[in-house]
């Protein structure tokens, strides 16, 4: 071999040791995070009743591929009832922390806040500025009954006389339903109520049933811990039919299950709004839909994490997925579900709304009352919580 | 590969001999190439070993183990089938894949808490919260229903009609009513561990309380409400395994094996799929409860994020439309809102005795502390047993440990039988009945017959059908109809030395069953040489069965035997 060859064949040689050296790298670097490559992930927590919609509006928006800083933002969205995520947030159980919270209602902010401002001695959820909480969508608590009970009880009781105190009347009928004017096979008046220990919803519904007992807007301790108001309210879960379903979403259980499980409750609006089409296919009667005197509203801020775990980028991608959910075709898709839009370029007034559509069986765009619940202090909910463990739920 | 790219195979190929070159270039260039191929063989290897490191340790599936509960079982095969057919994938690969297995839902509890399974469906979600009952950490993750059924009394029509119907609403209370009052009304419900059992029972308790709502510890305590459950308890003919056991033996048997029954509405419909006898389904005026066939996720140490994305991906199939529809045409109510239950496909019609705008009110439901309160009571109330072991010890048992089985299964028997009430006897058996022990109450001769199981020796033939003919004729002799009347056989061979055969005790059976009390026969097999149809005869002509003397049988004889006491 002459050295032109042994050249020559070197080089080859060389050429594919390089070739071959890279493609091992490759295949071995496809197992090696490369942090400039990497999405930014977006880990979102979103009460029970909105969910759906945010991980509807997740999909879309991560089907954008819509990117910060180069990198693409990708949303995770993770359903959870707001008191079960109160609790997480308190014993500091979230791992990962989710970089943004979308609760039921700005006052569970309010409690996450006051638990770190003790800790830390600042808030972890602001309330101005540019990171601030956003209510994305409102909904409010409004009786849901079936036609046929309604009618019954208004003869009873009164036209416009539906409220917790009728209610209470109604649950604590020893002879059920034809002491009520109904029928035998109604058996006894069952109300709905969801598991507050599953479901905000159902502690607020607790504290709207003190607001009328009391007559007034702002529930204390001193209120929830009265002995003649804890025998009321007493009688009135025991009209509850089950507190041990797996629903902790109980309208689905109202459409599902219909007048066998619950004749009616006060629930979120919204959820109503959605299954009266459903609950009219499966059942012979409709339900009508009666706003109470004192309004229990839900605002379901987008609250994001100021805590060590979420970097500035993070923050920034939040802010993009809160200015998508806020964008008109998304806070359409909002009221399609029958959430009042907090994009006030959103009518719910069209031809198509939900509220148009059921207004004949009691949905108003606008509702008149202005007397609002006040959201009650954290000792007054967590004596709540505990009475009903140890009288209801035991 | 290494051989053919070598320069000395090149050089002989293509070159002639290069005298010209020094033969120190020619080793340097040698040992270059030596070390380059090294180097590119060590890589390789190295590569080699790194992906089938990954491959030996990394699942090749996503598989998400499920317990289901057994009267779905036709229609889970069937989904799961489809869903398998789907081909889903994970995102990183790999095929979804469902682990089934069925159980009943009472051992789903203690399976779930054992870690046994990552997913369930039990008949209703109340089995959710008795799993995580007591527990610091919830065990039940994500949950969602995809079926529902109402728990009904199923009836032939003329026996609804003689209690009023359909002109009158009726119940449970005249259910109970006619039970109590006519000796030969026939009525069962399942025990216990399936929702409709439950149901029936608390539907029981309920009445005994005189009440529709807010049943407490103190009542289901009640020594009175105890008597008035009790008393009822006893008017059961049979509980059975499960309301599918229960429609199975109806189909079989027909109209004079029960009267009325607790099952669920879509085995309304199936019977009457199946029967040219139609049932009613009674929806009872005092209320009942739903089956709600949950799947939920069970958080167990180790559960995998592609098990839960199998989870997602199975639950959503479920919920589609298209599945959804099939879950209606089983006769199931679908949760899609969608679907109408008066479709074209919708078997919920009155023509099938059922009624979709029933029922119009249900059973206010205790918590899971109550519930257990009064899963308790019940086995200390429900009708009590006499009981006749019959132990085959031929020869043939010595082979194999059979005998040593059979006596370990006798003992365990024994231990697991409860309370005082239950009388137990026991007719051991070779080429003769010899030593019988005749029937007593248990708590009073337990050891002796523990003792005397214990000294079991194989030898002789096996007079298997003169053995049960003894027990049978002991039973019938006795005539006691307040107790549920049973033979439990354990045994290996081939019947070869009885002086009765066996379509002379079929007919003394049937004909002692239907004029005397009603005696089921359970029949344990060992080995592969045991007489399956002599056993199965004797086990269908009383309503019982036969079955393999595997571990799980044995393990749980006494538990699967008291659902029929």
């Amino acid at each position: 071999m002459n050295k032109t060859r042994l050249i020559f064949f070197t080089f080859i040689l060389l050429a594919l040791l390089i070739i071959g050296v890279s493609f091992v790298i490759q295949q071995l670097s496809g197992n090696i995070p490369n942090p400039t490559a990497q999405p930014i992930q977006l880990r979102v927590v979103a009460a029970l009743p909105i969910e759906p919609w945010v991980q509807d509006a997740a999909q879309k928006f991560n089907a954008e591929k819509r990117s910060l800083e180069g990198r693409t933002i990708v949303v995770n969205v993770t359903p959870m009832d707001s008191v079960t995520a109160l609790g997480k947030w308190d014993r500091g159980e979230f791992n990962p922390v989710p970089t943004v919270w979308i609760p039921d209602s700005r006052y569970l902010v309010e409690l996450v806040n006051a638990t770190y401002s003790a800790k830390l001695g600042r808030d972890v959820f602001l309330t101005d500025g540019e990171y601030r909480a956003r209510p994305l969508v409102t909904s409010l608590f409004s009786w849901g009954i079936y036609k046929s009970r309604a009618e019954t009880l208004e003869k009873k009781f009164g036209k416009d006389n539906i409220n917790w105190k009728t209610i209470h009347d109604a649950a604590i009928a020893r002879g059920g339903w034809p002491e009520l004017g109904g029928e035998k096979a109604w058996g006894y008046f069952k109300l709905i109520v969801p598991n507050p220990r599953k479901n905000a919803a159902g502690l607020l519904a607790m504290v709207a049933a003190a607001g009328e007992y009391y007559d007034k807007t702002t529930i204390t301790t001193e209120d929830v811990t009265n002995p003649q108001f804890q025998k009321w309210l007493k009688e009135l879960m025991g009209a509850v039919t089950d507190f041990s379903s797996l629903s902790s979403y109980t309208v689905e259980d109202l459409a599902l299950f219909g007048y066998s499980v619950g004749d009616g409750g006060q629930l979120l609006e919204s959820d109503l709004l959605v299954n009266m089409s459903g609950i009219q296919t499966r059942w012979a009667d409709p339900l009508v839909i009666v706003y109470p005197k004192y309004l229990t509203w839900f605002d379901f801020p987008f609250t994001i994490w100021m805590g060590a775990e979420t970097s500035a980028i993070e923050k920034n991608a939040a802010l993009q997925f809160q200015k998508f959910l806020l964008s008109a075709p998304i806070q359409s898709a909002a009221a399609a579900r029958g959430f009042r839009p907090a994009n006030t370029e959103v009518s719910i007034a069209g031809a198509d709304s939900l509220f148009v559509k059921w207004k004949d069986y009691g949905a108003k765009t606008f509702v008149p009352s202005t007397a609002r619940m006040r959201a009650p202090d954290r000792d007054t909910l967590q004596t709540l919580l505990r009475w009903f463990d140890l009288n209801v739920a035991k | 590969m290494t051989h053919k790219y070598t320069p000395r195979n090149m050089k002989k190929r293509k070159n002639p001999p290069v005298k010209k070159s020094p033969p120190c270039a020619l080793l340097v260039f040698l040992i270059v190439i030596g070390g380059m191929i090294a180097t590119f063989c060590g890589i390789g290897a190295l590569v080699l070993f790194v992906s089938s490191f990954e491959s030996t340790t990394t699942p090749t599936t996503a598989t998400l183990d499920l317990a289901y509960s057994p009267e779905k079982d036709a229609l889970m095969q069937d989904l799961i089938a489809r869903f398998h057919k789907a081909n889903y994938q994970t995102p990183s690969g790999l095929p979804m894949r469902i682990n089934a297995t069925r159980m009943d839902a009472a051992d789903m509890v203690d399976a779930a808490r054992a870690g046994r399974f990552t997913a369930i469906s039990p008949d209703s979600s109340l089995w959710l919260a008795q799993i995580d009952a007591g527990r610091q950490r919830a065990l039940v993750g994500e949950a969602a229903r995809f079926a529902v059924t109402p728990i009904v009394i199923a009836m032939w029509s003329d026996v609804a009609q003689s209690l009023g119907y359909p002109q009158k609403q009726i119940g449970w209370q005249n259910l109970l009513a006619k039970a109590k009052s006519d000796p030969n009304f026939k009525w069962s419900h399942p025990s216990t561990s399936s929702a409709s059992g439950l149901l029936a029972t608390l539907a029981v308790f309920y009445a005994g309380a005189n009440k529709t709502r807010g049943l407490t510890e103190e009542d289901v305590k009640n020594r009175a409400v105890l008597d008035y459950v009790s008393a009822l308890e006893k008017t059961v003919r049979y509980y059975g395994e499960g309301e599918q056991a229960t429609i199975d033996q109806v189909l079989k048997r027909g109209r004079s094996y029960l009267d009325a029954f607790v099952v669920s509405e879509r085995l309304v419909i199936y019977f009457n799929s199946k029967s040219p006898q139609k049932l009613v389904a009674i929806y009872p005026v005092e209320g009942t409860l739903w089956q709600d066939h949950p799947l939920a996720l069970l958080e167990q140490p180790g559960l995998t994020d592609e098990q839960r994305l199998t989870f997602r991906r199975f639950r959503d199939f479920l919920l589609s439309p298209e599945i959804q529809k099939v879950i209606l045409q089983a006769g199931y109510r679908p949760v899609d809102l969608n679907l109408r239950l008066d479709e074209p496909v919708s078997p919920i019609k009155l023509s099938n005795g059922v009624d979709p705008a029933q029922p119009q009110t249900t059973l206010q439901m205790p918590s899971a502390a109550i519930i257990e309160i009064v899963q308790a009571a019940w086995h200390l109330t429900k009708r009590p047993a006499n009981i006749y072991l019959v132990a085959d010890t031929s020869g043939s048992m010595g082979e194999q440990d059979k005998l040593t089985q059979a006596i370990d299964a006798l003992d365990t028997f024994l231990d697991q039988v409860q309370g005082e009430h239950d009388r137990v006897g026991l007719v051991p058996f070779a080429s003769r009945v010899y030593n019988v022990i005749a029937l007593q109450e248990i708590g009073t001769h337990r050891a002796m017959l523990k003792a005397q199981v214990r000294a079991f020796k194989a030898s002789g033939q096996t007079a298997l059908l003169d053995a049960v003919a003894y027990a049978y004729d002991d039973l019938q002799r006795r005539n006691d109809r307040e107790r549920i009347n049973a033979i439990v056989v354990m045994t290996d061979g081939i019947e070869n030395a009885s002086s009765i055969k066996l379509n002379q005790l079929v007919d003394k059976i049937k004909r002692g069953n239907a004029s005397g009390v009603p005696v089921v026969i359970f029949c344990i097999g060992y080995g592969s040489d045991a007489d399956w149809n002599v056993l199965n005869t004797l086990a269908e002509a009383t309503g019982g069965f036969a079955r393999r003397a595997d571990p799980e049988t044995i393990r749980k004889l006494y538990k699967i035997l008291s659902t029929y006491f």
